[in-house]
């Protein structure tokens, strides 16, 4: 008997080849595909992904809404959108490529058909397209749509391959509804499975806060209280409500901004390093930030709503007077607080956070303010001269990352100004920076958690939101206590005001 | 261009250059630096090598040094020329500069070149090299360029006797790390090859039709990670057409067609050593011995 030779367990051939994120074959499912979010940001990212072959060659769309339309309709519509809002240019092949695997159904899971139609489109791209009986059911619908189609899909589980649920913000409205939300889910997808989007952590300078923090020894050394004075996040929008009357008068400021992104920033400044970048050491660290974050009292807390006012020179209506919104509405569109991290690392260094709609301009930055230096020994002309240095993180626009130190301005005397030494990030890596929705949706088809938000940090944000507004049942502020393309209310300003210390200049 | 100048004057320049950038109501221009990016532009690559540049600054946004040999002028000299390409990407308000020196090495200037770009290195950051051409090995120009480089990038679809080369391009491993961009440009068939595995474990012969240089380096490649002989059966063609390993053909998968400024420029963001290039590599030279 002749044995053939012993073949290596390894393939040698592999050595030295760059490993490529591949997804395996599958079918994303997307509920509310005739909605602004899949035609803005979902189908382009998708059309992105595949122009730069990072989908699997067996892959498949399902668009699933109310409205009645063909396959036709709905594919006309999307390449419309691809050619709207995509970074990348119209290639028709790659275009043809991807519509060639794209299906619509209408539905309103109203009549109990509707899932059954869903399961049979996705059981017949299997076939034609060779998904292999993956899923992934995109949940870009209202919080009171969640659960239905939770519950519809979660009992239609394929018998074949994985299933992955991507939900989109926001996750409940408090945190009793978030608990819910999360029992239901976990009764048919395991946490594994549940993939909870904050579209900010798919943001690239978002990612370099942790490169920033843990990649580079300068900065850990002094990320603490010991050297850092403060710290300022400030999540501002320039545009108004626009048309979501419905979902802003329910939801405010406080659960639109602070509840996701804002903990998410002050989660990534004050976390612990994570003993590797995995997801669950990741997410194990940003949950003891919330933890950690101190309830914040009613002085603490300010909130705000915009009159009319005036953005870039034209008039705009205040908060009350937009379409669809109450006269009387007591929703607020600005919040400022002060929070503190109580640990180690941070006690009392506060965190003064603020977001708001109609401010002057669209900004998203984390301002680390250290603390001064300890004896000047010039004899300085002014007081204004010796600032304290700011590591200033932008995170949107002109993403990048700026250091404010004191210069001496040349000539006679010792007067010292303040300069900017600054890293533009679309400066040093000029390749176009990936849309969020690009990287999270490529994580997902990966199966990797990483970079989004695990049912306990999901529940603690909540806790400190819910905290937030508690005592906003009682008491009825003045509103609107802000004019349109100011930087928020008075009170605002004596938050910080009353520790000595202002909110940045812009 | 100014004629027979001082690398003193040249810095001098580049310091003009920056000041003056910007008008005094706008925002500074910015100066970002990655990389020191060197290149050897003997006279008939200078057209190929101006076009690939001009797609790549934009990407790597480095000091780019251009160096023109011109060793058969009579006069010893230096002529220089120092540019300054600014860009403004979408949606941002500030201007991003990065500095372009040209300098014609005239005479018996262009022998000792690393004494030219010393001076002006972007202290702290990497410095690549690219190679335009067949390399002179041994000659002191290139020699000298190896000692302050980082990592060398060449094309050996540029070389006319790549089997040679490769022998004496082994010599120099040890001294520097090399990028190829014909090695790149086998990828997708590396990994198509990599595919049919285990079949292709007692491979004896792989056909290619396609550059002899990427034909050799696909055979050497294979027959060195397979770590055995492996006869190569090879067809000239512009571009890789075929790869067959014992009459199994191999099927990349489909890729868009890439300009040789996106070649340079993926090879530019690679820092760490290619072991399976070398060992390619190196297997010419113990071919050779």
């Amino acid at each position: 008997v002749t044995q053939a030779p012993p073949v290596p367990q390894e393939n040698p051939l592999l050595v030295g080849l760059r490993k490529r994120r591949q997804a395996e074959p599958c079918a994303i499912t997307i509920f509310g595909a005739s909605g602004d979010l899949t035609q803005r940001k979902l189908i382009p990212a998708l059309y992105s992904l595949a122009f730069r072959n990072l989908l699997p060659e067996n892959f498949g769309i399902v668009g699933v809404a109310r409205t009645e339309m063909s396959d036709d309709a709905w594919r006309e519509k999307m390449q419309q959108a691809v050619k709207e809002h995509g970074r990348d240019e119209f290639r028709q092949d790659v275009w043809d490529d991807l519509a060639n695997g794209m299906r619509y159904v209408a539905t309103d899971f109203a009549d109990d058909g509707g899932e059954e139609h869903i399961v049979r489109c996705l059981n017949a791209l299997d076939e034609d397209r060779g998904t292999a009986g993956n899923r992934v059911y995109y949940l870009a619908v209202p919080p009171a749509a969640i659960e239905a189609i939770v519950v519809a899909m979660g009992k239609r589980r394929s018998a074949e391959g994985w299933t992955r649920l991507i939900v989109e913000k926001p996750f409940g409205h408090d945190l009793e509804s978030a608990k819910h939300l999360n029992t239901v889910i976990r009764e048919y997808f395991d946490e594994a499975e549940i993939f909870r989007i904050d579209h900010y952590l798919g943001k690239e300078t978002v990612q370099n806060m942790l490169v920033l923090r843990f990649a580079n020894g300068i900065f850990e050394p002094i990320w603490n209280r010991q050297f850092i004075d403060h710290v300022q996040i400030t999540v501002a929008e320039q545009l108004g409500i626009e048309a979501r009357a419905d979902f802003y008068e329910k939801a405010g400021a406080v659960r639109d901004i602070v509840q996701n992104h804002m903990l998410q920033l002050v989660a990534l400044t004050a976390m612990e390093p994570p003993i590797d970048f995995t997801a669950d050491s990741v997410r194990n660290e940003k949950v003891k930030v919330m933890k950690a974050i101190h309830t914040p009292g009613p002085k603490h807390v300010v909130r705000g709503q915009y009159g009319p006012g005036y953005i870039e020179g034209e008039e705009v209506p205040g908060y009350r007077e937009e379409e669809r919104v109450a006269p009387d509405s007591m929703t607020e569109t600005y919040v400022a607080a002060k929070l503190f991290v109580d640990n180690w690392r941070w006690a009392d260094t506060p965190f003064y956070v603020r977001t708001g709609k109609r401010l002057p301009r669209r900004e998203t930055t984390i301002a680390i303010q250290f603390k001064r230096a300890p004896h000047p020994p010039f004899e300085l002309d002014t007081e204004e001269g010796l600032r304290p240095n700011v590591l200033l993180i932008h995170v949107q626009p002109d993403e990048g990352v700026s250091l404010a130190v004191g210069a001496k301005v040349p000539g006679q005397g010792m007067t010292i100004r303040t300069v900017h030494m600054d890293f533009l990030y679309g400066g040093a890596f000029r390749t176009g920076l990936p849309e969020a929705y690009e990287r999270l949706i490529l994580d997902c088809l990966l199966g990797d958690a990483t970079l989004f938000t695990r049912a306990d940090e999901v529940e603690e944000q909540w806790a400190i939101v819910d905290a937030m507004v508690a005592p906003w049942k009682r008491d009825r502020p003045s509103f609107p206590n802000y004019a349109a393309g100011t930087w928020g209310p008075a009170g605002a300003d004596e938050l910080l005001h009353r520790d000595a210390r202002s909110w940045r200049r812009h | 261009v100014v004629e027979n100048v001082t690398l003193t004057e040249v810095e001098r320049q580049l310091g003009e250059l920056r000041a003056a950038a910007g008008e005094p109501d706008e925002l500074p221009r910015l100066r970002t630096s990655v990389m020191t990016h060197m290149a050897w532009v003997p006279e008939r690559w200078v057209e190929a090598a101006t076009e690939t540049l001009a797609g790549l600054a934009e990407r790597h946004p480095s000091r780019t040094i251009l160096l023109f040999p011109r060793p058969n002028e009579e006069r010893d000299a230096l002529d220089a020329e120092v540019d300054l390409r600014c860009f403004l990407r979408g949606g941002e308000e500030r201007e991003v500069c990065s500095e372009v020196i040209s300098i014609r090495l005239c005479g018996k200037r262009a022998s000792a070149p690393a004494s030219v770009v010393q001076p002006l290195l972007v202290p702290d950051l990497p410095v690549f090299l690219r190679w335009r051409g067949q390399c002179p090995w041994g000659a002191p120009e290139l020699e000298e360029l190896v000692d302050v480089t980082d990592r060398m990038i060449v094309d050996s679809v540029e070389w006319p006797d790549a089997e040679r080369a490769y022998a004496r391009l082994a010599d120099i491993l040890d001294r520097v790390v090399v990028s190829d961009i014909a090695w790149a440009r086998t990828e997708p068939w590396r990994r198509a090859v990599a595919e049919l595995w285990p079949d292709v474990a007692g491979a004896e012969e792989i056909r290619v039709a396609g550059p002899r240089s990427e034909a050799l380096l696909l055979a050497g490649w294979l027959g060195a990670r397979l770590d055995r002989e492996v006869e190569l059966r090879h067809e000239a063609a512009g571009e890789i057409e075929l790869v067959e390993v014992d009459g199994r053909q191999a099927e990349p998968v489909r890729q868009d067609r890439t300009t040789s400024s996106d070649l340079l420029s993926d090879q530019l963001e690679i820092f760490e050593r290619d072991r399976p290039y070398e060992e390619a590599v190196r297997s010419f030279s113990s071919a050779a011995t």
